[in-house]
């Protein structure tokens, strides 16, 4: 793409969202998504392919009824309230309105469905842009508004870590596992965010770093299906071995970051006597984490000569930088001795 | 504690920086030497029961021999890693050694550990190491089933023990194992709680396995590499026991009336899983079902809370650790020459390999609880402490006895005794790295019978 195209298009990108980081006013963070979603419309068209315009198509249908669903509830507040203020959503229609909103917005289940099918789409450096970049500017909001139904988000969390988990079982395309993953990640996210902000924030950004580990390493693959994953044991040795490590990480097994999150959560459930509804949420991730193991089995703990699942892809030099993936990496297995500093770090 | 834990830890720089020549035998002699430093735990005089105290760590009369016992099998392991991992490149070589430090450096940590959420991360992460052990270097197809098996059932049983934990806290305010003790017995009444019981013990009773969830077990241990089977199965499957000797302060007075059916499953389990042994053709099966019923008797003595219970139980741990480990490496003997776990394959070896022959004998002896070996004792104190809660168990134990000495005696006859298959008279002679593996495993076994105070646990 023509450079000067894409420093436009990725200064669009930034500046949405830190314009919804700044707002206080709904129509100035509504406008924040929208720069958002605009700007990486063109991104993901940007190989002209019938399933990339397809994607896009499909994300700028879900993004744009979500932002238009945001509009109207944040105009009904001002009509109800009579003012604009982010953080003083009080009544429950436009809350329960903006809710599901930004549900949309960011791919929760039941409003799941647009994620899979859009990441699929795209290629791996737009799908770490969605995945990742697109995710801060909602999540800005959510954990801004104080929402009224705790039931609501509950259901919405168990709900997105069940079909995350069982939607990933029969994939084999590594972005729909990505998505799904997703999903199911973003469940646990919601899960904790009426009683605690801050650990929500705190798996928002484990989950940042996690997955963008694993995009990386796939980008540096070139991979997008789990038979071409196999053979990275030839381009890239010391990578694959730490791999099954990166996706354990994603899967939540101590003691890898990836537990992190999912320690505090249940912590915060517990102790506000939602026991049943931890259990439930620590055995679905069993259901994400079959999958996660079986790309490690397909990638390092089988290794030829005992068996080659995928044709040998031509092996040119990687243009990518090591120094994202190395540091991603690096925080993905060892982070979490320092559970107690980031936490104090992330609660206001 | 950081006399062993950190050069554990260092003992990973120094296999990747060590020449490719010297690298099992400097990594051979620095784990032994750390080994023998850690018995330097088993004399333990404070007052409280716990010695060598640091805020997050600290070891008692009931850690410290499975802490001697984990130290003591990380060279054993690399002594008998050596020969099927000769053929690999150097890399490869290396990793294996450090997955089987890093397993230890977790244990250590597992065993040591005074708070019980620390035991529940470390517990957790042998799974990783364990687990890529398994599927990375076992040898047939069956390993990634094995591998799956294998986390997915340790995890669905702690998953609910990490709720659990955090339940504890939020009732007593701490988890350090150092207070918990003294902190009055809670309310126990509503089905909520019986069903906290539940999640406390459930991950230590599929750990150890209890015989309705065992299925793992057998798989693991087969597929799983000889120093993969030796940590599995001396110590992996202690953790469980460790963890419920744990937890059983806790969960009274609950556990007088829920406890019945795992009793009941562990004992059963005895006789179901002696039984299998008698009727297996896989070498590696056998043994792996014959831990399995050790481990239920282990269970049962374990769950009915008597101190000759939870010191038979600690001794037979401890016993079953060593025996169990020197068979699988004796069944790894035969691997390495024929390729084959089929018993039939691999007969009246006695012709071959007479030196062989008496390790294995004392090995099955082991295994059938000869007296005056600790095997016997522990089985002994646990089944007269079974007897005293309930007469009819000397039913069940008495049979697990001596289907025990049936399928040990069958093991011995079939692979030392009879005719020599023609197809094997000319095997490779014994290593003396293989004699010196099977007495270093042997030989603690049987010095532990004069001066068993060591493994006691608290009734010393």
């Amino acid at each position: 793409m023509n450079p000067y195209i894409l420093a436009i298009l990725l200064f669009g990108l930034g500046l949405g969202t830190t314009i919804t980081f700044a707002s206080s006013h709904w129509l100035l963070a509504w406008m924040g998504l929208e720069m958002n979603t605009l700007a990486i419309i063109p991104l993901m068209a940007q190989h002209h392919h019938p399933r990339a315009v397809e994607a896009t198509t499909k994300y700028f249908l879900t993004q744009a009824a979500a932002a238009a669903t945001l509009l109207f509830a944040s105009i009904t507040n001002a009509w109800l309230t009579g003012q604009w203020e982010i953080q003083q959503i009080t009544h429950p229609l436009p809350t329960t309105m903006i809710t599901l909103a930004l549900a949309l917005k960011i791919g929760l289940a039941p409003l799941h469905a647009w994620l899979p099918e859009v990441l699929q789409g795209l290629d791996l450096t737009t799908g770490l842009i969605l995945s990742t970049w697109q995710k801060l500017a909602p999540f800005a909001l959510i954990l801004q508004i104080q929402p009224s139904n705790s039931t609501t988000l509950i259901i919405l969390g168990l709900a997105s870590t069940l079909i995350g988990g069982w939607g990933g079982l029969n994939q084999t395309q590594l972005r729909k596992i990505l998505a799904y993953s997703s999903i199911a990640h973003l469940g646990w996210m919601i899960l904790v965010l009426q009683f605690s902000p801050s650990i929500t924030l705190l798996t928002l950004l484990t989950y940042l770093i996690m997955t963008s580990s694993t995009f990386l390493v796939f980008k540096l693959n070139k991979s997008t299906n789990i038979n071409t994953l196999a053979t990275s044991w030839a381009k890239a040795p010391a990578l694959t071995a730490l791999t099954p490590l990166i996706l354990l990480s994603l899967g939540g097994l101590p003691p890898l970051t990836g537990f992190m999150p999912k320690w505090l959560i249940l912590q915060e459930l517990t102790k506000q006597g939602l026991a049943p509804t931890a259990t439930l949420a620590a055995l679905s991730a069993l259901l994400s984490l079959y999958f996660y193991l079986r790309l490690s089995y397909a990638m390092t703990l089988t290794i030829s000569p005992n068996s080659l699942l995928g044709t040998a892809p031509w092996r040119l030099p990687s243009t990518q930088l090591t120094y994202p993936l190395a540091t991603s990496t690096a925080l993905t297995i060892c982070l979490l001795p320092l559970t107690p500093a980031i936490s104090a770090l992330l609660t206001p | 504690m950081l006399k062993i834990l950190l050069p554990t830890i260092m003992l990973v720089p120094t296999i990747w920086a060590v020449p490719a020549k010297y690298l099992w035998s400097t990594t051979l002699s620095y784990s032994l030497i750390i080994s023998l430093i850690s018995l330097t735990w088993l004399k333990s005089s404070a007052e409280s029961g716990w010695s060598f105290l640091s805020p997050y760590m600290a070891t008692d009369p009931l850690s410290t021999p499975l802490l001697a016992l984990t130290c003591w099998l990380l060279p054993l392991m690399i002594l008998a890693s050596q020969n099927h991992t000769a053929p690999e490149p150097i890399s490869r070589q290396r990793t294996y050694i450090t997955l089987l430090t890093s397993l230890q450096i977790f244990l250590i940590m597992a065993f040591s550990a005074t708070e019980v959420i620390m035991f529940y991360i470390m517990f957790e992460a042998t799974l990783i190491p364990t687990l890529v052990i398994i599927t990375r270097w076992g040898n047939q197809t069956e390993r990634l089933n094995a591998g799956t098996y294998f986390l997915f059932y340790t995890l669905a049983g702690s998953l609910p023990l990490l709720v659990a934990l955090l339940l504890l806290q939020n009732n007593t305010g701490t988890l350090s194992l150092l207070t918990l003790q003294y902190t009055p017995s809670m309310q126990l009444s509503s089905f909520a709680d019986k069903l906290w019981w539940a999640g406390c013990l459930l991950a230590f009773l599929v750990k150890m396995p209890l015989y309705g969830a065992h299925l793992w077990l057998p798989k693991a241990h087969v597929e799983a590499p000889i120093a993969g089977s030796m940590v599995l199965a001396a110590v992996l499957l202690k953790l469980g026991g460790y963890g419920m000797m744990r937890m059983m302060i806790m969960l009274e007075p609950l556990t007088k009336e829920l406890s019945y059916p795992f009793i009941i499953f562990a004992l059963w389990g005895v006789i179901m899983t002696g039984s299998i042994c008698l009727r297996q053709t896989d070498l590696k099966s056998l043994i792996a079902y014959s831990s399995v019923s050790h481990m239920g008797l282990v269970a049962a003595g374990i769950l009915i809370q008597t101190s000759w219970g939870f010191t038979g139980a600690l001794i037979l741990m401890i016993a079953h650790g060593l025996t169990s480990s020197a068979l699988f490496c004796l069944a790894n003997t035969n691997y390495e020459r024929t390729h084959s776990r089929t018993m039939i394959l691999a007969r009246g070896l006695q012709m071959v390999l007479p030196l062989m022959t008496a390790w294995w004998f004392i090995a099955s002896l082991a295994n059938l609880a000869l007296p005056p070996l600790p095997n016997l004792m522990g089985e002994l104190m646990i089944i007269t402490s079974l007897f005293h809660w309930s007469w009819w168990t000397i039913a069940l134990t008495g049979g697990g006895t001596l289907i025990t000495a049936g399928y040990s005696l069958y093991m011995f006859l079939m692979t030392q005794r009879g005719p020599l298959p023609a197809h094997i008279i000319s095997l490779d002679p014994t290593h003396s790295r293989e004699h010196l593996l099977m007495a270093l495993h042997l030989l603690p076994l049987i010095l532990l019978i004069s001066k068993p105070e060591l493994i006691w646990g608290w009734t010393a």
